[in-house]
């Protein structure tokens, strides 16, 4: 994910002083096909860097850089001072507005040929999809009383973690309450869950995010909804066994690929390994019956009987039963199992505990009345450690600080439960999209 | 008596097959009609922004005498590339000042206004890196 050349194109663009932004080879593609255009600088003279550049020692560096480009060909620090100051060519001395186009708004064609279209267009996941014909949207958006032309949020493949003051790196796509109908109805959702699906679009978050890091999202969803739409939080809650938990957060990556032009290996998605909870998400709807707890969104400050969506952010979650912390024993000491696996979360996106009601009551019956208890004991330094250091985060600075977000979900009918590293950083009113 | 019943027997089925036959014919041909058929779906795509093209900072023809920014943006190991680039310029290219910064703020997108404030005012140029 390229912020270098954002910051470069705006230091030559507002402040007048030449740069030459340092690019890593194999981000070529991203940033000459896809950055450099969409930030209107498509002559930026970048250099490209033998890649990685991570992990490398000065030793190694020293003698990269007075080597070839692996791009063009050119010595490194040569093409740098040459990119300093060879005077600016016509073609890079322009100005101008350029419109750009998404396309046809219909397609016209035979069933099977038209979900060969719509995955050859990449407007899928590679999946089949129900085609959104009029008839269909028509259907779907009923289940708002919005109207279609309504322009809901706009979107882009990045969304900054540190919110405003931060540079734009990749353009934002507008999209409108027909826009979400249309991929909803593609993801096989039913008309009711369109305000959870307009309620997440409104917070202009990417499902699938630019980053190498192969992140997921993740979508907490509390209150009343949860029933009218059948969400499922009992036994299997985070898989895919009832329609609303499958298709939600597939509505969410197809907004994202078509509405957000996100998830285009290459350029708006540079994901090294990739992560299979990339097709539908993190979905959980929080088990709040059988939760010895207030709900999640009551702690966030909501009424019970709102219907709210938080978003999270992060590597994803995997059963507890991972962990070395975890394993099996005649008596488990739940509080200080969860304590030791969240403190060995990166502070980047923290740990987010996804508790069954079993064991959620075990540790109430520990003394944890009230989750904020149980928060402040598991960020308490532990015996023998001066301060609660969460594992070193290898991000950039100041990133992060060690939060940990408790939801409690799934059946009774044993004492598992999962954990990841993911954070939870909006919640929002589903019932204003009613 | 028997023969008869058989006999009957089989040109019942075969006129309930023979009758059947146009039926199936029919509901496969409907399918084949239908799959032929042209349908037309939405597209699903939001809308794109415009492009505003933005002019390049003019370029100084020479780097002798004049102050090259480093720039580093916080990604791991961007001080050691900087810090090997500071070196060869000071063996290369002595007459080129160079400083190096770190970019403040909360990650590699964050903004940093009083770093921007001091390369407008002191930077002839700028190497930033790194995006990995």
């Amino acid at each position: 994910m390229s912020a270098v050349v954002a910051h470069c194109i705006n230091i030559e663009s507002k402040l007048g002083v030449p740069t030459v932004p340092l690019i890593t080879s194999e981000f070529y593609t991203q940033v000459k096909t896809h950055h450099t255009i969409q930030k209107g600088m498509p002559n930026l003279r970048v250099t490209y860097l033998i890649s990685p550049v991570w992990g490398k020692t000065a030793e190694r560096l020293r003698k990269e850089i007075v080597m070839k480009s692996p791009v063009s060909g050119k010595m490194i620090m040569q093409e740098i001072v040459e990119g300093l100051t060879r005077p600016l060519s016509a073609e890079e001395k322009k100005t101008g507005i350029i419109e750009q186009s998404a396309g046809p708004e219909t397609f016209t064609d035979t069933p099977d040929n038209l979900q060969r279209v719509f995955m050859e267009k990449r407007m899928t996941d590679y999946m089949p999809i129900i085609l959104p014909t009029e008839e269909k949207v028509a259907e779907m958006l009923k289940g708002t009383s919005h109207q279609p032309d309504e322009v809901v949020g706009k979107m882009a493949a990045h969304t900054a973690m540190g919110g405003a003051d931060n540079v734009e790196v990749f353009e934002h796509w507008s999209y409108t309450v027909k826009t979400v109908a249309i991929n909803a109805v593609m993801a096989g959702c039913r008309p009711e869950y369109m305000p959870v699906l307009l309620a997440v679009a409104s917070t202009n978050k990417e499902a699938i995010s630019v980053s190498d890091n192969s992140f997921t999202e993740g979508l907490i969803i509390n209150g009343p909804i949860r029933d009218e739409i059948k969400l499922n939080y009992g036994l299997g809650a985070l898989g895919p066994f009832s329609q609303a938990n499958s298709t939600i957060g597939r509505a969410w990556n197809l907004l994202s690929i078509n509405a957000g032009n996100c998830g285009r290996v290459g350029t708006t998605y540079m994901g090294t390994v990739g992560n299979p909870m990339n097709w539908n998400n993190v979905i959980i709807a929080e088990n709040e019956k059988d939760s010895p707890w207030q709900p999640f969104h009551v702690r966030k400050g909501f009424k019970p009987s709102d219907s709210v969506v938080t978003l999270c952010e992060g590597w994803g979650v995997l059963s507890a039963k991972n962990s070395k912390y975890s394993v099996w024993q005649k008596e488990m000491d739940f509080p200080g199992i969860v304590k030791k696996i969240v403190n060995d979360q990166d502070g980047l996106f923290g740990a987010l505990v996804v508790l069954n009601p079993t064991v959620a009551t075990f540790i109430k019956e520990a003394g944890y009345d009230t989750v904020e208890k149980f928060t402040q004991y598991l960020l308490a330094p532990a015996e023998g450690q001066a301060t609660p250091e969460p594992a070193p985060t290898a991000k950039g600075p100041g990133m992060g600080r060690l939060q940990v977000n408790i939801v409690v979900t799934g059946g009774s009918n044993n004492n598992y439960w999962s954990y990841g590293g993911m954070a939870c950083r909006q919640s929002v009113l589903i019932d204003k999209w009613r | 008596m028997k023969w008869h019943l058989c006999a009957a027997l089989i040109v019942v089925l075969c006129l309930s097959l023979f009758c059947s036959l146009p039926a199936q014919n029919n509901q496969a041909q409907a399918q084949g009609k239908m799959a032929e058929q042209k349908i037309t779906v939405l597209s699903p795509m939001g809308k794109p922004p415009a492009i505003e093209l933005k002019p390049m900072a003019p370029r100084p023809g020479s780097l002798e005498g004049k102050t090259v920014y480093l720039v580093n943006d916080g990604y791991l190991g961007t001080d050691l590339l900087l810090g090997e680039m500071e070196a060869w310029f000071k063996a290369n290219m002595p007459k080129v000042n160079i400083v190096y910064r770190l970019k403040g703020g909360g990650g590699f997108t964050a903004e940093d206004p009083k770093l921007w404030a001091e390369i407008k005012e002191k930077a002839d140029a700028v190497v930033m890196g790194m995006g990995h």
